[in-house]
């Protein structure tokens, strides 16, 4: 049995926080598989949610590959082969658990706020971007890794920005490709005879993209509570992760998944494009053909970004439908608003849990990133939005008439 | 600069075969739901008032192998997914994936 020293105090906090931010990954998430179905009225929303949380639940079960080098994307707290760097071990590891700590915590507080505007903004970014934060604050500037060397893609440059730019828009293009064919295709067929063909099309695909974000996403939490574990020397391989942390980020993840963000759903699903059973399968498809491929490839990339790009693509790929780029443009503010903010709000967490020291310094920041997280849990009961009321007509702030629905693209 | 291009490099292989699969498999799809219409005819295809269109067995053919087609593809993202998380690498020999240990 442990005894409960500062040092595992504070290793409980971080382990706790990373979970946190499973969640908050989870529920981010669960629109970039199942907008389209809930919007289309494929699945019920609640059918949806759950079904994702399932697979959420398997794919991260299903991923041993080990994830323990997760943070050498961005910064330079742990040697090549996955052990903290040294400099970071005295006392107990706290200088490397407080960066976990202030990055996480700045994750989840952007994540949470995201969520409260409805935005699809990336968990990975916010991720990277709280650690980064965290590391210039506690290490200066040396300790980011801006940008690989030569033709690796590497740093916040290689495995960030670049791949931020470059995925939605070949998302786009090949969802805008996947929807005129669809719709060229199917001329002459009978309009809810098509739907009903399309909507078990989407099914299959948003699975997929499902069952993909489970191996992914869960996996970099695993990592990082595994780091921590061995920088509090409680653990000591780098090749496995121990089966408590996965059954614990397993199950974060998928319930964040079953709570569902549904603000962001409704964004997504409703707010950008007017989807129908066509559209819908076609922008899943490209969303699960170019995450699998990138994976294939080496290339990182968010999975939020890709699968904005394919509703956006399959709104300009249809005859008569139209994409609200004014939300859009709203999205693309918070993509590139994401990384900046987060390592700003992981900055100051690390250094109010610095000047205030010790485990004292860890429970404040634990204290403010939940008092941040109720505040914008209370805030968003002004204006509820759950599966109830998910796909109702989506009205333009301004503009009190709300939009008329576009007819089917068959006659 | 490198990273750029190396960004723009793998950026246009998976564009590439993000069209192949990401479009392509939508299209393919799109031609079983349209040869379907056409093998079941009646109320599955647009028609002129009166004219109720047949229903062609050939049709239902077509769009069965289309399905196949679509169905083995998602299967082999899935396999894929399964795949790589449990450390094995897919490599085409020819056209036909193999599985090997990474």
């Amino acid at each position: 049995m442990m005894n409960v020293t500062p040092e595992f105090i504070l290793l409980a906090l971080v382990v706790l926080t990373a979970l946190a931010f499973d969640f908050t990954n989870g529920f981010h998430d669960t629109a970039n598989a199942m907008a389209t179905s809930i919007a289309t009225k494929a699945l019920s929303p609640k059918a949806a949610v759950t079904l994702s949380a399932v697979l959420n639940l398997a794919g991260a079960f299903l991923s041993v590959e080990v994830a323990i080098t997760v943070t050498n994307a961005v910064i330079r707290i742990q040697n090549a082969d996955g052990t903290p760097k040294a400099e970071l071990m005295s006392d107990g590891g706290h200088g490397l658990l407080l960066i976990l700590m202030a990055g996480l915590a700045g994750a989840i507080i952007w994540n949470i706020l995201t969520w409260l505007w409805g935005l699809p903004s990336s968990s990975s970014h916010a991720l990277f971007g709280g650690l980064v934060g965290a590391t210039i604050a506690g290490m200066g500037w040396g300790g980011v890794k801006w940008i690989g060397e030569g033709a690796k893609l590497d740093g916040v440059i290689g495995k960030v920005v670049l791949p931020a730019l470059l995925s939605p828009a070949i998302a786009i293009v090949v969802a805008m490709v996947g929807t005129s064919l669809v719709y060229r295709i199917t001329t002459g067929v009978a309009q809810r005879y098509q739907e009903s063909s399309f909507r078990w099309g989407q099914i299959g695909t948003a699975s997929l993209v499902s069952l993909a974000h489970g191996t992914n996403d869960a996996q970099k939490t695993m990592g990082v509570i595994t780091l921590a574990l061995i920088a509090s020397g409680t653990w000591s391989s780098t090749h496995e992760i121990p089966l408590w942390v996965k059954v614990a980020c397993a199950v974060a993840i998928a319930s964040g998944t079953y709570i569902g963000g549904w603000r962001i759903i409704r964004t997504m699903g409703k707010g950008l494009v007017e989807i129908s059973p066509p559209q819908g399968m076609a922008a899943e498809c490209a969303s699960a053909a170019v995450i699998l491929t990138s994976s294939q490839l080496g290339f990182a990339l968010s999975t939020t970004h890709v699968a904005t790009g394919s509703i956006i693509g399959s709104g300009l790929g249809r005859k008569g439908a139209a994409v609200r780029w004014g939300v859009a443009g709203r999205m693309g503010l918070a993509w590139l608003t994401t990384l900046p903010l987060a390592a700003l709000v992981g900055a100051a967490m690390w250094w109010i849990g610095h000047l205030i020291g010790g485990t004292a310094g860890a429970v404040t920041v634990f204290a403010i990133m939940c008092a941040a997280a109720l505040y914008m849990r209370w805030h968003s009961r002004r204006d509820p939005i759950g599966h109830h009321n998910v796909n109702d007509e989506w009205a333009d702030p301004g503009n009190a008439e709300p939009k008329v629905p576009i007819s089917g693209g068959v006659h | 600069m490198d990273q750029l291009l190396a960004a723009l490099d793998a950026g246009w292989r998976v564009l590439l075969v993000g069209l192949v699969l990401g479009a392509g498999l939508p299209a393919m799809f799109a031609f079983g739901v349209r040869a379907l219409a056409w093998g079941t005819g009646g109320e599955a295809e647009v028609h002129a008032s009166g004219v109720v269109p047949k229903p062609h067995a050939m049709g239902l053919v077509v769009a069965s192998t289309m399905f196949l087609f679509v169905i083995v593809a998602v299967l082999l993202g899935l396999s894929y997914i399964v795949a790589h998380g449990l450390g094995y690498a897919l490599t085409f020999n020819g056209i036909l994936p193999v599985f090997t240990p990474k």
